[in-house]
C-alpha cells in the first residue's frame, strides 16, 4: 500500500482507491471464488451475494451522497468491478450495470418520487435494473432501434421489443432506448423508465449461453406498456446524448472487467505451473511457459496503465473517449489472449469444467461485444485520428 | 452509549514463512490486515450502538501505515479512530502497549464500554485486554462469545471456558476480550470507507507528548520482558507400523508409552 497523507493539523487519512481495492479483494477471496463454480455451472444468479454488494453500498459507489449513493468516483467504480471481475464475470457485469447504464438516466433525469421509488432501492439492492439497447435488428447500429414510444395525453404508450437484455427476466425496471419517430433515426431516439410491473410488459425464457451464465438474458416485450412522461429520461430526441454522456464511462467500466478476469486467469496459471511437474520439473522452468507468463503480465500491466488514465480523465471532466475505447479494445483483446493462454498451461485439464480456466475462457467473449465491438472501435478510433 | 474498540494492524500469517537463520518473520510481501479477532470486536460494538446510540472510537497503537485498519474500522461503522504513533513506541511488549494504549483511553476520557479481539495472531498472548482493564482499573470480562443485553448501567455477557460458560452481568465500564463466535462481522460500507479517506477525515494522530507519556515508561525502554530468540520448533515425525492383533498391538503400544518419557493427555 502506498504510504499515507498525514497533514499538519495531526490528522491521518488512507488513499481511498486502495482501501476500496482491498475491502473488495478480501469479499472477492472470500465470498465468491469459493461458490463461483458452482453458480456458473448451475447456471444460477448468486442472488445473495448481489444483495450483499447492496449492502455495502457497492452500487452507489459513484454517485453523490445527497444522491443516496456512497460518495465516490469513475476511478473508485473501476477499481471495484476490476475485483468483482477477478470472482466471477456474470455478477460485476450485473453489478456494473446497476451501477452506471441502469440508474445514471433516472438519477440525471428522475423525479424525486422516481427516484425514491427506484433509485435509492436500487443502490441499496432492494432493486435490480436493467438497460436495454439491443433489438433484433439494431446491434451496432442504433439508428435502426424500432421500440417505439408515442405521445398520449399524459404520457407515452411503448410497443416494441429488446433482446439480449441482461436481467431481463429479473429487474424491476428497465432503462429503454425506443423511437419516438422513426423517420429521423437517431434523432428520434429517447430514453424511458419501464417499470417490470408495468401491464403490457413481458419476457423471454432465459437464453442458452456460452459464458456469463449466471446472467439471466433474455427478450423483452411491450404491448401497449403506459408510462407517464416523467419516465421519460431525457429529452426527446436526445437519447444518444443521454448515451454519449456515459459512453466512455462504459467503455472503460468494460475495459476494467476485463483487467479483473485477466488477473484472475493469470492468478490460476501462475499457481498452476508452479505446481504441475513435467519431465522431472515443474513446467514453470519452461522458457515457452514463462514467455506466457510474461506475455501475461506485460499486457495486465500496460491495460491497467490505460484504464487508470481514463477513469482519472474521467473523474476531471476531461474529454476522452476515444482514449476509453483504445483501452477497452486492447484490454479486452489482450484479456481473451490471456484466458487462451492459461488454457493451454493447464493442458488437458483446462479442458475439464473442473477448473476455473474454462469458465474465464468461455466468458471473455462477452466482453468482446458489450461496450462495442472490436470491429466498430477500430473504425471510430482510426476516424478520430485520421480526422485530426 | 460510547464504546472504544482496540484494533491492530498484523501481517497476514495464513501462510507466513519464518527466516531459517534469525528465527525472525519475514514480511517481505505480507500483507497487512486488521486482526481477526478485532472484526469481532468491531462489529460488536457497532452492533450495540445500533441499539443504544452514542459513538463508537477505534484506537490503534502502531506505525503511520496502521491508519489502514483505523479506516476499515470507520468503513464498518466507527465514528471516530486515534493512532498512537511515534517511534519511542516501537518494540513495546505487552506491558508498555496496554500502558500507552491505557494512556490514549485515559485522554479520550468519555466511554462506557471497552471491546477488544481476544488475542492477536502475532503475538497470540491475549494479555493487552486484560492489562488495559488493570491501568484503567475497571472492570474485565475475556473470552467473551455472547452478548445477552446491555444498557447504560450493565452489560449481561457469556464467557467460554473450557468445559461450558459462564454468564456475567458486569456494571459499566467495563472491559471485554471477545471471541470470534460472538459475531459475523460486516464488509465495510462504500460510503464510511470513502468519507474516512477524505480530506477532512476524522483520524487523530497523537504522540507520545499529546497523551502525556515519558519515553522510558513505553516502547523498547517501558518493556519489561525482551525477547532473546524466535525460533521453529523442530519436531521430528516418526511413524511405526505396530503388527499384530488388536490385543496385541495396544498392550505393546502401553508398554511403549510406559518406557518413553510421554505424557499422555486425555478429555472427559
Ligand atoms: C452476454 C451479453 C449481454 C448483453 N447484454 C445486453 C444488455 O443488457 N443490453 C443491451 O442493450 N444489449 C446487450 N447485449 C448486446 C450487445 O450490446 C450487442 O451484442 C452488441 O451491441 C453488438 O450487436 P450485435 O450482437 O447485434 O452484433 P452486430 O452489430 O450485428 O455485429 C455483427 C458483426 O458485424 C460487425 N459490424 C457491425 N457493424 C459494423 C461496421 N460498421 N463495420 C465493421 N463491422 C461491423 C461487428 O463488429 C460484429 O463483428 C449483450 C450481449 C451479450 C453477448
Ligand atoms: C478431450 C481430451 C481427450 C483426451 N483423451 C485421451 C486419451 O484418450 N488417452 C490418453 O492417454 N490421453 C488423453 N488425453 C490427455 C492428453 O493426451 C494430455 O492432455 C496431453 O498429453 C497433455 O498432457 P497434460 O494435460 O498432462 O499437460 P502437461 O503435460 O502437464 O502440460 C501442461 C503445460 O505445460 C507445457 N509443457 C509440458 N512440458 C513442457 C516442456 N518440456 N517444455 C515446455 N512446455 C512444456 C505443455 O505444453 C502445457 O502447456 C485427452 C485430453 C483431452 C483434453
Amino acid at each position: 500500500m502506498t504510504q499515507p497523507n498525514k497533514s499538519r493539523s495531526g490528522k491521518i487519512r488512507s488513499n481511498a482507491e486502495d482501501m476500496v481495492r482491498f475491502t473488495m479483494a478480501n469479499f472477492v477471496d472470500k465470498e465468491i471464488i469459493p461458490v463461483a463454480t458452482e453458480y456458473d455451472n448451475k447456471g444460477e444468479f448468486p442472488q445473495h451475494l448481489f444483495k450483499k454488494l447492496g449492502k455495502m453500498g457497492v452500487f452507489g459507489i459513484r454517485y453523490p451522497k445527497k444522491a443516496g449513493g456512497s460518495g465516490g468516483n469513475t476511478t473508485l467504480y473501476c477499481i471495484a468491478m476490476q475485483e468483482l471481475a477477478r470472482g466471477l464475470l456474470s455478477l460485476a457485469a450485473t453489478t456494473a450495470m446497476q451501477c452506471l447504464m441502469a440508474t445514471n438516466g433516472l438519477y440525471l433525469y428522475g423525479t424525486k418520487k422516481m427516484h425514491e421509488e427506484f433509485l435509492y432501492p436500487a443502490l441499496k439492492g432492494d432493486k435490480m435494473g436493467a438497460f436495454q439497447l439491443t433489438e433484433p435488428n439494431a446491434g451496432s447500429d442504433l439508428s435502426a432501434v424500432r421500440t417505439k414510444a408515442e405521445k398520449t395525453r399524459d404520457g407515452y404508450v411503448i410497443n416494441g421489443m429488446k433482446t439480449w437484455s441482461t436481467s431481463g427476466p429479473k429487474a424491476d425496471f428497465h432503462t429503454v432506448l425506443c423511437q419516438t419517430d422513426p423517420s429521423i433515426g437517431l434523432r428520434g431516439l429517447a430514453f424511458f423508465l419501464v417499470p417490470a410491473s408495468t401491464p403490457g410488459f413481458s419476457y423471454s425464457k432465459p437464453f442458452d449461453l456460452l459464458g456469463t451464465r449466471t446472467s439471466a438474458i433474455s427478450e423483452i416485450y411491450f404491448k401497449d406498456c403506459h408510462v407517464p412522461v416523467e419516465y421519460r429520461l431525457g429529452k426527446e430526441g436526445r437519447g444518444l446524448g443521454v448515451l454519449l454522456k456515459i459512453l466512455s464511462e462504459i467503455r472503460i467500466m468494460t475495459a476494467s472487467l476485463a483487467l479483473g478476469l485477466h488477473r484472475a486467469a493469470m492468478d490460476d496459471a501462475i499457481r498452476y505451473c508452479k505446481e504441475r511437474e513435467q519431465f522431472g520439473k515443474p513446467i514453470s522452468k519452461y522458457q515457452l511457459i514463462q514467455a506466457k507468463i510474461a506475455n501475461m503480465a506485460v499486457n495486465l500491466e500496460a491495460g491497467q496503465l490505460m484504464v487508470d488514465k481514463v477513469t482519472h480523465m474521467i473523474d476531471q471532466g476531461k474529454e476522452c473517449l476515444n482514449l476509453a475505447s483504445m483501452a477497452k479494445y486492447f484490454t479486452v483483446e489482450s484479456t481473451c489472449s490471456a484466458c487462451d493462454e492459461a488454457m493451454r498451461i493447464f493442458g488437458g485439464y483446462a479442458y475439464s469444467m473442473e477448473y476455473s480456466v474454462q469458465r474465464y475462457y468461455r466468458d471473455n467473449r462477452f466482453l468482446l461485444s458489450g461496450g462495442g465491438t472490436h470491429e466498430v472501435l477500430q473504425t471510430t478510433i482510426a476516424r478520430e485520428i485520421l480526422s485530426r | 452509549m460510547n464504546i472504544i474498540v482496540l484494533v491492530k494492524q498484523v501481517p497476514n500469517t495464513t501462510n507466513i514463512k519464518l527466516d531459517p537463520k534469525t528465527g525472525n518473520l519475514i514480511r517481505e510481501g505480507l500483507e497487512s490486515i486488521m486482526n481477526p479477532d478485532d472484526l469481532h470486536a468491531l462489529e460488536a460494538a457497532v452492533k450495540i450502538k445500533d441499539k443504544t446510540g452514542g459513538k463508537v472510537m477505534a484506537v490503534s497503537m502502531g506505525p503511520p501505515q496502521a491508519v489502514d485498519v483505523l479506516t476499515q474500522a470507520m468503513g464498518m461503522g466507527a465514528d471516530k479512530a486515534f493512532l498512537l504513533s511515534d517511534r519511542a513506541f516501537s518494540g513495546a511488549d505487552t506491558w508498555a502497549t496496554s500502558y500507552t494504549l491505557s494512556k490514549g483511553i485515559e485522554k479520550i476520557k468519555d466511554y462506557d464500554l471497552i471491546i477488544c479481539g481476544h488475542q492477536a495472531i502475532d503475538g497470540d498472548t491475549a494479555q493487552i485486554g486484560p492489562q488495559v482493564a488493570d491501568w484503567l482499573d475497571i472492570a474485565q470480562a475475556t473470552y467473551v462469545n455472547d452478548i445477552e443485553s446491555v444498557d447504560e448501567n450493565e452489560i449481561v455477557v457469556k464467557r467460554r471456558l473450557e468445559h461450558g460458560f459462564e454468564r456475567l452481568a458486569c456494571k459499566m465500564p467495563v472491559l471485554l476480550t471477545v471471541i470470534s463466535e460472538l459475531n459475523e462481522p460486516r464488509y465495510p460500507h462504500m460510503e464510511q470507507l470513502i468519507s474516512a479517506c477524505e480530506q477532512k477525515a476524522p483520524i487523530k494522530v497523537w504522540n507520545a507528548a499529546d497523551i502525556g507519556v515519558k519515553t522510558i515508561e513505553v516502547g523498547l525502554e517501558g518493556s519489561n520482558t525482551h525477547v532473546i530468540k524466535t525460533f521453529t520448533p523442530n519436531f521430528k515425525r516418526q511413524n511405526e507400523l505396530l503388527e499384530g492383533s488388536n490385543k496385541e498391538v495396544v498392550s505393546d503400544l502401553i508398554d511403549r508409552l510406559k518406557k518413553s518419557d510421554t505424557t499422555i493427555a486425555y478429555r472427559l
